[in-house]
């Protein structure tokens, strides 16, 4: 029997494929779900289903499209303590996020400024494959990141500031990391990554608060009506990668002596009581916590560009920073459950005790980026998605078009163009990589942020235009 | 070298990129599954940027042991993701001395790069296949970017 989804509730869908005792949801409306199932993503997500321990089912958000292992988009729970963790359900950029911070400054104050300030920030911040930063860590100080994440960034190098740690998502620290557990391959990749984009859809995007959905959320979320924003999006570099690459290569050789087998090498995973399960989870969170660093040295730079053109009165506020490639140990229920977000976001509602406390009764921040040049929407987690589906939701809009496609559609000098004529600054070092994140190779960022307020996963607080955008 | 014949003939080796909603596609071939790994570097190096006009690097060994032979693919092509990265050269140049079911061994040198194209992540599993026919080999293979 082929794979298809079936509606079985208002943006949700079943998956059906023959086999009984699998149990597999997509959050999405005709369209999207017409758009998901003309890739490989469903049989992707069906796939998931094959994990030894998966806990309930299986979900795929509304920006879910064809990745590797996993969908990108996402997301599936594993019982503790005989459960599996697979390195191919969070991804080779371990902990890539989003983090916004707010300002006080109103558009027409930034306007004589947008150009030189995104300049600075493209000469400031470096980007691109292989790109190492203007700073190289010793061993040991690098050690103590991996281990500390953001606490360690500012105790080492004074990076951020302390009143940051409360809106970092597990506080810019996963507890549990082992720098230990990491490789010297991946140490060497990261010694001189840390404040840098990266390439791919990273990006730094300066941007205006457009519209309010909810004032008094917005207000809570520190977000007014037409003031300036800045949205980081990376993750764990080229150590991330490597400790995805390590961990896989280990776990692909032992799942014979685990008794498992699976659809697609790369879910290979191991139980989390195993030792390899363990060690992956130790050295995962050293990466997450890499990542986590990394957005805030990249933050603290920024806000150093803001000062360099508007002085020192802005300060540039975080409002929160969230990861969406991740697995963590999570308290569902009565369940002890490790879930893995493969391009989806945790989204805790506002009774949640793991938020912090100055968002209680509002719900975690979610931010879902849209392409280059639409827009970008904050959200709030609900309480009722912690049943519908494990408090997550997507990350962004999710492609349609692979990136061959859109260079074969779209001009990348055309692109900067109609960007620039609408008053975007781009700064990116080729047309062509720009073409590859143009909105036509995306899904309409509106229809699938509808889906997820309407599945009742996360309710809308604001929506980010770009005025500037930095690509990796 | 790229391109120098051998017993089994001249070398005839080609990639293209296929589609792929997220990632980066890869359909190699080659008359001989040794070429086939030395045009996985090719493909690789074209993804990755532009070298510049430089005096490349000294020759290096290169020693991959994976289970299998899909593993060695994978293995392979990651372990030059990671030498790029650390060293900024594109291992353009690549000689596949030895070649079994779960090792390789190489000699490569790389030229550094000007412009990158496509951040390469890593090399996946998913949908890997090696095809070896006495008319030659061909692979698929999904590269994270």
């Amino acid at each position: 029997m082929s794979i298809h989804a079936e509606p079985i509730a208002t943006f949700e869908y079943e998956l059906v494929d023959g086999r009984v005792g699998t149990c597999a949801h997509v959050f999405a409306d005709s369209e999207l779900i017409t758009a998901i199932a003309h890739d490989h993503s469903l049989q992707q997500l069906a796939n998931v289903t094959s994990l030894p321990g998966l806990y309930g089912c299986a979900f795929g958000m509304p920006d879910m499209h064809e990745g590797y292992g996993f969908p990108v988009g996402g997301v599936a729970a594993t019982a503790l303590p005989d459960g599996v963790i697979s390195p191919g359900g969070i991804g080779f950029d371990i902990n890539c996020g989003v983090r916004l911070l707010a300002t006080d400054i109103d558009r027409a104050s930034f306007a004589p400024y947008r150009e030189r300030v995104v300049h600075d920030i493209s000469r400031t911040i470096p980007s691109g494959y292989g790109h190492g930063g203007r700073l190289t860590l010793e061993r040991d100080v690098l050690a103590r990141v991996l281990e500390g994440g953001c606490r360690a960034l500012l105790d080492e190098l004074d990076a951020g500031l302390p009143e940051d740690l409360d809106v970092i998502e597990s506080g810019g620290t996963l507890a549990g990391a082992d720098p230990t557990a990491v490789s010297e391959r991946a140490y060497a990749r990261g010694s001189d990554q840390l404040g840098t984009l990266g390439g791919g859809n990273h990006f730094v995007e300066v941007g205006l608060v457009d519209t309010v959905f909810d004032e008094a959320s917005a207000a809570r979320l520190g977000l007014y009506a037409g003031t300036i924003t800045v949205l980081i999006h990376t993750g764990s570099r080229g150590l991330g990668h490597q400790v995805c690459t390590d961990f896989l290569a280990l776990m692909d050789e032992a799942q014979a002596r685990f008794g498992i087998a699976l659809p697609d090498r790369q879910l290979a995973c191991a139980p989390l009581s195993s030792p390899e399960g363990r060690r992956y989870l130790a050295a995962m969170r050293a990466a997450a916590n890499f990542a986590f660093a990394n957005r805030q040295l990249i933050a603290h730079r920024v806000r150093a560009v803001f000062r360099r053109h508007l002085g020192v009165e802005h300060t540039l506020r975080l409002v929160y920073d969230v990861g969406h490639n991740t697995a963590k140990i999570e308290r569902h229920g009565k369940r002890e459950l490790c879930v893995h977000r493969k391009g989806a976001t945790r989204a805790f509602g506002p009774s949640s005790t793991e938020i912090p406390v100055r968002y209680r009764g509002v719900g975690q921040p979610v931010f879902i980026p849209g392409s280059m040049g639409t827009a970008s929407y904050v959200l709030v987690g609900t309480d009722e998605a912690a049943a519908r589906s494990f408090a997550s939701v997507c990350h962004g809009a999710g492609r349609v078009l692979s990136r061959g496609a859109a260079k074969r559609q779209v001009m990348g000098n055309e692109l900067r163009r109609t960007l620039e004529s609408r008053g975007i600054t781009i700064r990116c070092p080729s047309n062509q990589e720009l073409a590859e994140e143009a909105p036509e190779a995306y899904k309409d960022i509106d229809r699938v942020v509808d889906v997820v307020v309407g599945a009742g996963l996360a309710r809308k607080v604001a929506r980010l235009v770009p005025l500037g955008v930095v690509k990796g | 070298m790229p391109g120098t014949p051998t017993a089994a003939g001249p070398v005839v080796a080609s990639h293209a990129f296929e589609q792929h909603t997220g990632e980066v596609k890869v359909r190699l071939e080659a008359n001989q599954l040794s070429e086939l790994f030395a045009e996985a570097a090719r493909a690789l190096c074209e993804l990755l940027g532009s070298p510049t006009a430089d005096a490349p690097s000294e020759w290096q060994r290169v020693t991959v042991i994976a289970r299998d032979r899909d593993a060695l693919l994978v293995a392979w092509l990651n372990e030059l993701v990671a030498r790029t990265e650390i060293d900024h050269l594109l291992y353009r140049e690549v000689a596949i001395t030895d070649l079994t079911e779960q090792r390789l061994d190489a000699t490569i040198r790389g030229v550094p790069f000007r412009e990158t194209r496509t951040a390469v992540k890593a090399a996946t599993f998913h949908g890997l296949q090696i095809a070896v026919e006495p008319s030659g080999a061909s692979a698929t293979v999904v590269l994270d970017v």
